[in-house]
């Protein structure tokens, strides 16, 4: 209380705890680099989205103050002169905030990974940060998670430069994201991350065997656990960021430290926690749960009634079965407010309503005998009477006229006036923009995983990045380049072409695969061809191909090129053994595209060539013998998400995970190790 | 906060204020994220303190020439104060108990007698007029001196409250008496513990599902080597009948002799009356609040219901509707005694010590 004793605390703390005395600093993505909200996110930033009448960022400022976070940096994209107005107006920009907030745009931003990489370029961060986006609603307190990431990084000097928080929840748990389903193998003691996979609905899971081989005795593999998009970083991320520049997203950071463990030496490690909320609103299935989690005070403190955000007027008031009134509700004679209402200030309702589980804005008039149930009404919304609406959501200024009937999961978008006497079909979208027109606007917006990019656009991106590979293989050939290079050639053109891996490796493919033609003409014999083929490449190949995907990828772009050269058909098998043989291709991946691939008349009568199917006999038979007697001799390669190349001394003990009994399906691996 | 300190001595006006809110921003923070869960992190002697000092900070360091001035600046914040979490009384408590001061100092300064006759009656009210507004707008020059004065005295007197229950403890507990409580409160544990000291007795904690404060408490108890036994809540009216006294603790006593306690204590409470056991309430004088408890959208609280059924339970969340409440309502007439810092009342009595502690005019801010 003195001011002496503030100075010699003062003293005290800097000699001894320098690290402890730096400001902790987070890092907040804004943006969502996805068109998961697309029609509503074109009027709105995801950030700003009300959810229970508080835009989101606002959340997540919260949770970031309250874990005592000192310096954030919000990184905007798209809209961010909306967010930036926000956040101005809000009591993060006071003064008197204890979270000093910076606020960085740019419109170059594509990815998580670019604001990583202007992170390290701009030299933001001194030391560990949380790094989070703008959609994310907690109340997890992280300072145990940041303790025990610092005590790992002072033990083993920079080792871990990553702990993910996840909370505990079941399968089955409403508030689990689907998109992020995800299994990790972790070690029990030290908490390291093994493996890391989502799980994307499949009902087998596989794990390559060495990542139980080495470290500790006691493994978990838990599929309980819900990602809160809460990580913890050293600023040794921001330069991985930057050094590896196909990162994209976080999941492709983890995958490649732990791809990269054994050379680079980096650790992620985990934290789970079992009290706390923590969940992105990631969809608008999300949304829904998370909203209404909110509204049944699962994120107690950031309940409705706090008003956090210290907003002139947004208080209201909390009374049983969690239904929250603000100033100046007036609800009429016979309307009910059944269970878990939230109703914003200055809002009528009509008589005769039943309201359950919904969130209503401000500013909203509600006609007579209307029912809601599930219901997200943003502001100013006007219902007419006898409105039915269910687990929809209805955005700012939208007009729902008499007797209009919204069923399930329905979007009204900013300004939609509907009906009257209509009633909407589950899942409809309406929107006052023109769908088609938006595909062409959006493509620079939103680039993401989900790939819903314009065609004729990525036509020509291929095809200059094809050019650019060929030139680079042919200039490795004339001048020997080492293959580690063309490696990395190849890498940053990927990069400044915008092509996803598969993309690469089919063009990669092709490139390859025609380099003889172009060199020699089409009137090359079989032997001639297959001679000159694949002189020096295979380390470039075997790069890129590395999951049982990658492979089949790989064997389609085969395909495809064989069908196009009509006479070369032949050649086929002899690309296929060579391939093989220099351990490109695996053998699994080969018959299983035997098996399954067919997808035409053409591509069938490939596969019946006499050559191909004889030549896959004997690969199976050989296959067969490697498992059966000659393990010792035959080095069989196990494919594994961490595409380490190692052989495996129990082949017959293959880590599979069922997620559930039913039928999975039968992939020859199993087939194999039983017989 | 070293440099804040650092700035406050040497540069004074706009830097001071400053300061000040960003030292009322950050305590209304905190009351706000203020308990996950059981409670508040801290105890509501230590939130009185702090509501004090931060007090006595704006009276030294605001702008203001006479007590008019003063009052209202500590209405706006209290009313900030009280409205960031609504259920932690003890912060209003101490905002009227130092408009209380105010006004008796302005009143000394100005030499009447006004602290003797604030009573309420039919002859007063007609005569009425009394010390309005407009008659605080005199300037004294001591004025501030004295009411920084007064409020350290009081900031004393927060200091020794849980000493001053404890000392009554040996005029309520005998030897070989069983004592039932409830969950945790630090004033009980320290009246039960001074006990102890002279005599043996036998504890009973309630666990107080689904926080479970009294398992706390309990090890508390036994580190003080007290015999001290567990049980279940569901237990308590069992219990009860082997049982001589009850002490319980209390977040607030009402303005009608009631209790806003733990959840629990309305059935200990009820348990006991059967009985005809003695209950007996530890509570300071900071807990007396003028709220009433009809005045329903503020009185209770609830939490996140992940006590009750975890998050990890998965599907079976999205079919049920789970709630948990903090605090259960004692109506006054279950108790028998309150004991407090300045001696042992009645409930009947507590609507006198009302009016002794705060003034008639502060009690809606």
């Amino acid at each position: 209380m003195s001011s002496r004793g503030g100075k010699q605390k003062k003293g005290n703390v800097t000699s001894e705890q320098e690290e402890e005395e730096q400001p902790l600093q987070a890092v907040l993505v804004a943006d969502s680099f996805n068109r998961r909200f697309f029609p509503i996110s074109k009027d709105q930033p995801r950030a700003l989205l009300p959810l229970g009448n508080v835009a989101m960022i606002d959340y997540t400022l919260e949770f970031l103050t309250s874990t005592g976070v000192q310096e954030t940096f919000v990184f905007c994209c798209w809209m961010s002169n909306k967010i930036k107005d926000h956040l101005l107006k809000s009591k993060w920009c006071r003064p008197t905030s204890p979270n000093v907030v910076h606020i960085i745009t740019s419109d170059l931003y594509r990815s998580l990974g670019d604001v990583l990489r202007d992170v390290d370029a701009k030299n933001l961060v001194r030391n560990d940060f949380i790094l989070v986006y703008g959609d994310v609603v907690s109340n997890i307190d992280v300072s145990q998670a940041l303790q025990e990431h610092r005590h790992r990084r002072k033990v083993d000097k920079n080792i871990s430069v990553m702990t993910m928080v996840f909370k505990e929840s079941s399968p089955g748990h409403k508030s689990r994201c689907e998109e992020d389903d995800v299994i990790v193998a972790m070690d029990s003691k030290s908490k390291r991350v093994l493996h890391y996979q989502k799980t994307q609905g499949l009902k087998k899971l596989q794990f390559p065997m060495n990542i139980f081989q080495h470290g500790s005795d006691e493994f978990e593999i838990r599929h309980d656990l819900l990602d809160c998009h809460i990580s913890i970083c050293s600023p040794q991320v921001a330069e991985l960021f930057t050094d590896n520049f196909d990162y994209q997203t976080r999941n492709d950071f983890v995958r490649g430290i732990l791809v990269n463990e054994e050379i680079l030496g980096n650790q992620i490690h985990l934290y789970v926690t079992q009290d706390g909320y923590g969940a992105r609103v990631s969809n608008l299935q999300m949304y829904d749960s998370v909203s209404s989690d909110m509204v049944r005070r699962w994120v107690y403190p950031l309940t409705p009634e706090a008003n956090f955000t210290d907003q002139q007027g947004q208080g209201c008031t909390h009374s049983r079965h969690n239904v929250y009134r603000g100033a100046e509700v007036s609800l009429g004679h016979g309307s009910q407010m059944e269970e878990n209402v939230l109703i914003g200030r200055d809002t009528s309702i009509g008589a005769n309503c039943h309201i359950s589980n919904s969130v209503i804005g401000n500013n909203c008039t509600i006609g007579d005998n209307v029912v809601l149930d599930r219901a997200h009404m943003w502001n100013n919304v006007h219902i007419s009477s006898n409105v039915e609406i269910h687990q929809s959501v209805v955005c700012d200024g939208a007009v729902v006229k008499e007797a209009v009937h919204l069923n399930k999961q329905c979007v009204l978008a900013y300004n939609v006036v509907i009906g009257p006497n209509l009633s909407l079909p589950d899942g409809t979208v309406v929107s006052m923009h023109h769908p088609e027109e938006e595909e062409e606007d959006d493509d620079d917006e939103f680039l993401s995983d989900d790939q819903e990019v314009g065609h004729s656009k990525d036509k020509t991106r291929q095809k200059a990045f094809q050019l650019e590979v060929l030139g680079t293989l042919q200039r490795g050939l004339e001048e020997n380049i080492v293959c580690d290079n063309l490696v990395l050639e190849i890498n940053s053109l990927k990069y400044a072409y915008n092509i996803t891996l598969k993309e690469v490796m089919q063009i990669l493919t092709r490139v390859v695969l025609e380099y003889p033609f172009q060199q020699q003409g089409t009137q090359l014999t079989t032997l001639q061809y297959t001679g000159s083929l694949l002189p020096t490449w295979s380390p470039v190949f075997k790069n890129y191909i590395k999951r049982a995907q990658d492979h089949l990828d790989c064997l389609s772009a085969v395909e495809e090129l064989f069908l196009e050269q009509d006479t070369h058909q032949t050649a086929m098998v002899k690309v296929l053994m060579k391939m093989y043989q220099l351990e490109i291709l695996e053998e699994e991946a080969i018959l299983k595209w035997f098996s399954t691939g067919a997808t035409n008349d053409k591509s069938r009568q490939l596969r019946k060539n006499q050559g191909v199917s004889t030549t896959l006999q004997s690969l199976y038979i050989t296959a067969r013998k490697a498992l059966c007697g000659e393990r010792d001799c035959f080095p069989v390669r196990r494919t594994s998400v961490c595409g380490t190349v190692r052989p495996v001394q129990t082949p017959g003990l293959n880590t599979e995970v069922f997620l559930s009994s039913s039928a999975p399906e039968v992939y020859p691996v199993v087939e194999r190790s039983r017989g | 906060m070293g440099q804040l300190v650092n700035s406050d001595n040497r540069m004074p006006g706009a830097d001071k204020e400053a300061d000040l809110t960003e030292r009322i921003e950050a305590f209304l923070a905190d009351l706000k994220r203020g308990g996950c869960g059981t409670g508040p992190i801290r105890g509501s002697g230590e939130t009185a303190r702090e509501t004090t000092a931060l007090l006595r900070k704006v009276t030294a360091q605001a702008r203001w020439s006479s007590a008019g001035d003063l009052m209202e600046i500590i209405r706006k914040e209290g009313r900030r104060m009280t409205a960031a979490q609504p259920s932690e009384t003890t912060v209003g408590n101490m905002v009227l108990r130092v408009l209380k001061i105010i006004r008796e100092e302005y009143a000394r300064s100005r030499g009447s007698s006004e602290e003797t006759d604030q009573q309420e009656s039919l002859h007063k009210l007609l005569t009425s007029g009394g010390l309005s507004e407009e008659n605080f707008r005199q300037h004294f020059v001591h004025l501030k001196a004295n009411v920084i004065e007064a409020i350290n005295e009081l900031l004393t007197e927060l200091d020794g409250t849980t000493d001053n229950i404890a000392m009554q403890a040996l005029e309520h507990i005998h030897s070989n008496e069983v004592i039932m409580t409830v969950g945790r409160s630090r004033t009980v544990e320290a009246f039960l513990k001074d006990a102890a000291r002279k005599r043996k007795f036998h504890v009973i904690v309630a666990e107080c599902a689904p926080f479970c404060q009294g398992h706390e408490m309990a090890t508390n108890l036994s580190k003080a080597s007290i015999e001290t036994t567990v049980i279940a809540d569901a237990a308590i009216f069992a219990v009860m009948s082997r049982v001589n006294k009850v002490i319980i603790g209390t977040q607030t006593v009402l303005a009608n002799g009631g209790l806003r306690a733990v959840n629990g204590t309305h059935t200990v409470a009820l348990a006991a009356r059967h009985h005809s056991t003695p209950l007996i309430v530890c509570a300071p004088m900071f807990k007396l609040s003028p709220q009433f408890p009809n005045e329903e959208d503020t009185f209770h609280k609830f939490v996140s219901p992940h006590e009750v059924l975890p998050f990890t339970e998965g599907e079976i969340l999205s079919k049920v509707n789970v709630h948990c409440p903090v605090f259960d309502y004692v109506p006054p007439e279950l108790i028998t005694l309150f004991i407090s810092n300045i001696g042992g009342n009645a409930p009947s009595y507590i609507y006198r010590l009302m009016s002794e502690l705060y003034h008639p005019e502060d009690h809606d801010l």
